[in-house]
């Protein structure tokens, strides 16, 4: 029986552990602090680990420099010294593995990070540095708490919401791998900040929200911005929450607006002939952070100062400085982040951001309200009426600069002149809400409480060539079969009706796999012909490979599908003959694509 | 006596002996088994293995590491500044100041002793900590009522410095030589 119920939050930039025990009245949710290296030899407690991982050379790791507590010889460390590193030694650290995670066009097991180094620094893959994350948590747990191993409690491990299925399956490897318990649940990012938020309120929030309204969780991460719709509905005259839509996997966050800001100074100081080594390129990164927070204030000052420390001991003699005005920086953040849009705006496409050269397709367009435009009127599309948010909870470091918050709601506002949304009223812990609701949705788990309904956020479909007369030159026209239905509840399973298709015998049969948050009313058995790009699209393809079996002696079997989504959130599908009684499961195929 | 006698005589005694039937009817019952063996202790872990004791003063030099690390605190303190400008200083003391503070304050979360105002009248308890509050000016034996606060004093409410694993010799590197390559 578990003593404690632990949240985790593996974030892009930051992970945070919060816990609570069980057997107390309330729930009370506390942090985890933890180890980590901060220099060679050098352990301090923090209240997040920076989702960093060093490779260190040889004679970093000698003599047990990278040394934990609970590991005393490592050739790598994870953690703030990592986040350093990548000042120091670009090529050997590893950051924004989530990042990569859900990311279709390269090998997520193949080691390719950190990218563009050479191979000699043992490169390994996001989900292995992933697990090192984990493992790191993991660790920092059972050395605080030997009587109550981490395997052995309840533990909530949060995603992205637009993480889609392939993206949750490899997370949810790296956590098994890390020494998470086999029943641990994941659970969406913006659902956790929602639970935060109720874990502070009590039953005081059945005050605060009533029958009808609809809740918009932006979630802005230090890599990912992550847009969920919930919609207050009544239930045997109890108020219950649905989530209702969740937006697309946008990469675009609070390090991107840092690294724009940091762009944009590095400029100034090249007027004044100053040329920025990496080094100083990222402390004026976390200069440029103090500086975005002060700058867009309400009434902040008209410019501040802006320096960077000379590289050697001689700190003032090198020290050069540049005042940064308060206008342009305004204009560059909040007209490039959160431009005011109309409701029918969409995202601007095929734009080259300057983000490419890190491999990650980056939005082309970082403008969050334009995206959240796009988001509310595909969904009023399929709802047949608009939506629009009455309360809007915000999470993420980013809205520690209050005109962003501003400029969002009053952007809603001109969109719904008659309704204008409102903050969601109480306290908001905005860089440690993940953590802390994921703890308390473990609790409510275990004890029963409000529970967010809504079952899995996108609908699936699995590629089906049809046939028909074949064209020399011309594939096949694709279908799209639905298996999975938007709003598929945990611990469900379903048989898809349709026609049957053959399994090869004896060879790994591949199936084109697609995802759409949008189409809400596709049923399972559904066949789609037509399509529009922007509502489905391709993710990793799933495989079945049928092992040669004497009892088969044709050389395919005809099979239909079936689906399931676990309690615990995962989703599972299944060939299954209908002659026979065999089933094999599809796996993703998150190799590289040919 | 004969088994076919005893067992008439306890029948009988059985049937109208009420004391008798309790004592047979535990005789009849299992034998109630040897105490369940407990399970043995499990073995007391290992002594861990005899740390080096912590030289003297380890803590101090990786607190100057760490402001070093995180706040260039030795740069700005070891300089010479006969030779610049106040204005250059300014620039340089900022950023230090800056990342100082937030080192100090994760490390011991530093409050102040007083939160009122400085320069108005405080009240102060029959009986306070010298400690913690020193009085200055006409001193009496006997204790106050009240004064006027000068400085609001500084106390650390944690004390988090980063533990070090190395020897006293690498502690003494406040900052190693960097070199390019």
């Amino acid at each position: 029986m578990a003593k404690f119920v632990i949240g985790v939050d593996l974030g892009t930039t930051n992970s945070v552990v919060a816990y609570s025990d069980l057997e107390a009245e309330q729930p009370v949710v506390q942090l985890l602090e933890i180890p980590q290296l901060v220099a060679a030899s050098t352990i301090e407690n923090r209240k997040s680990l920076p989702s960093f991982l060093y490779l260190a050379t040889e004679a970093d790791a000698e003599g047990g420099k990278l040394g934990l507590p609970w590991d005393e010889s490592r050739s790598f460390a994870t953690g703030e010294w990592a986040r350093r590193q990548s000042a120091d030694t670009p090529d050997r650290t590893v950051g924004g593995a989530k990042s990569w995670l859900s990311h279709h066009k390269v090998d997520r097991q193949g080691n390719i990070l950190p990218w563009n180094a050479p191979e000699e620094v043992g490169k390994i893959s996001p989900v292995e540095a992933s697990k090192r994350y984990l493992q790191h948590l993991v660790s920092a747990w059972n050395e605080a708490h030997p009587e109550h191993a981490f395997a052995d409690q309840a533990v909530v491990l949060t995603v992205p919401a637009s993480f889609d299925a392939s993206a949750r399956e490899l997370t949810h490897e790296a956590a098994i791998g890390a020494g998470f318990p086999a029943d641990f649940t994941l659970l969406e990012e913006p659902q956790a900040a929602v639970y935060s938020w109720l874990g502070h309120m009590g039953e005081k929030w059945r005050k605060a929200l009533k029958v009808g309204d609809k809740l918009l969780v932006c979630d802005v991460g230090g890599g990912t911005t992550d847009l969920t719709l919930i919609t207050v509905e009544e239930e045997a005259g109890e108020l219950v929450l649905k989530r209702m839509a969740v937006g697309n996997h946008l990469l675009v966050g609070g390090d991107n607006m840092d690294l724009a800001l940091a762009f944009h100074v590095a400029e100034l100081f090249k007027e004044k002939n100053v040329t920025l080594d990496p080094w100083q390129s990222v402390s004026l990164w976390h200069s440029c952070r103090a500086a975005k927070e002060q700058l867009l204030q309400e009434d902040g000052p008209d410019k501040h100062p802006v320096s960077i420390l000379g590289r050697g001991s001689k700190l003032i003699a090198k020290t050069v400085s540049v005042d940064v005005q308060r206008e342009p920086i305004k204009q560059m953040l909040l007209e490039g982040f959160f431009p005011a849009c109309a409701a029918g705006d969409k995202p601007e496409r095929g734009f080259v951001s300057g983000f490419q050269e890190l491999g990650l397709p980056f939005e082309s367009d970082p403008a969050v309200t334009r995206h959240l435009a796009e988001f509310l009127a595909q969904h009023s599309e399929k709802a047949g009426s608009a939506i629009h948010p009455t309360h809007v909870l915000f999470n993420g470091g980013v809205f520690k600069s209050e005109p962003f918050q501003t400029r969002l709601m009053d952007t809603i506002a001109s969109w719904q002149p008659d309704l204008p949304p409102q903050r969601l009223e109480g306290d908001h812990d905005l860089d440690y809400a993940v953590a802390r609701g994921a703890a308390f949705y473990g609790w409510q788990k275990e004890k029963g409480g409000i529970r967010i309904r809504g079952g899995t956020a996108q609908a699936y479909y699995v590629g089906i060539q049809t046939s028909g007369l074949a064209i020399p030159g011309a594939p096949r026209p694709l279908h799209l079969l639905n298996v999975v239905p938007i709003g598929m509840e945990e611990g469900t399973e379903t048989d898809v009706p349709s026609a049957e298709v053959g399994l090869v015998v004896g060879e790994t049969t591949k199936f084109r796999f697609f995802s759409s948050p949008i189409r809400k009313d596709d049923k399972p058995g559904q066949m789609i012909q037509r399509w529009d790009e922007a509502e489905i699209s391709e993710t990793d393809s799933l495989e079945a490979s049928l092992p040669r079996d004497d009892k088969i002696n044709e050389p395919y079997v005809p099979v239909t599908f079936h689906s399931k989504v676990t309690e615990l959130g995962m989703l599972e599908l299944w060939c299954v003959s209908s002659k026979t009684s065999g089933r094999w499961k599809l796996e993703f195929n998150v190799r590289e694509e040919d | 006596m004969s088994r076919i006698g005893l067992a008439f005589k306890l029948f009988f005694q059985i049937l109208f002996n009420s004391d008798v039937a309790q004592r047979a009817e535990k005789l009849s019952l299992p034998a109630p088994k040897e105490q369940e063996k407990k399970p043995e202790p499990p073995p007391p872990p290992p002594p861990p293995k005899p740390k080096p004791p912590r030289p003297d003063g380890i803590d101090a030099l990786v607190l100057l590491a760490t402001l070093q690390r995180e706040a260039r605190f030795l740069d700005l303190f070891q300089e010479d500044l006969s030779e610049y400008q106040d204005a250059d200083i300014g620039a340089a003391v900022r950023d230090v100041q800056r990342d100082t503070k937030a080192t100090l304050n994760r490390l011991f979360a530093i409050s102040p002793v007083r939160t009122e105002e400085e320069g108005g009248p405080i009240q102060l308890p029959e009986s306070f900590d010298a400690s913690e509050i020193r009085l200055v000016g006409n001193v009496q034996n006997e204790k106050p009522a009240g004064g006027t606060l000068v400085h609001r004093g500084w106390k650390a409410t944690k004390c988090d410095v980063p533990k070090f694993n190395g020897t006293l010799e690498q502690a003494q590197i406040l900052n190693p030589a960097e070199v390019e390559v």
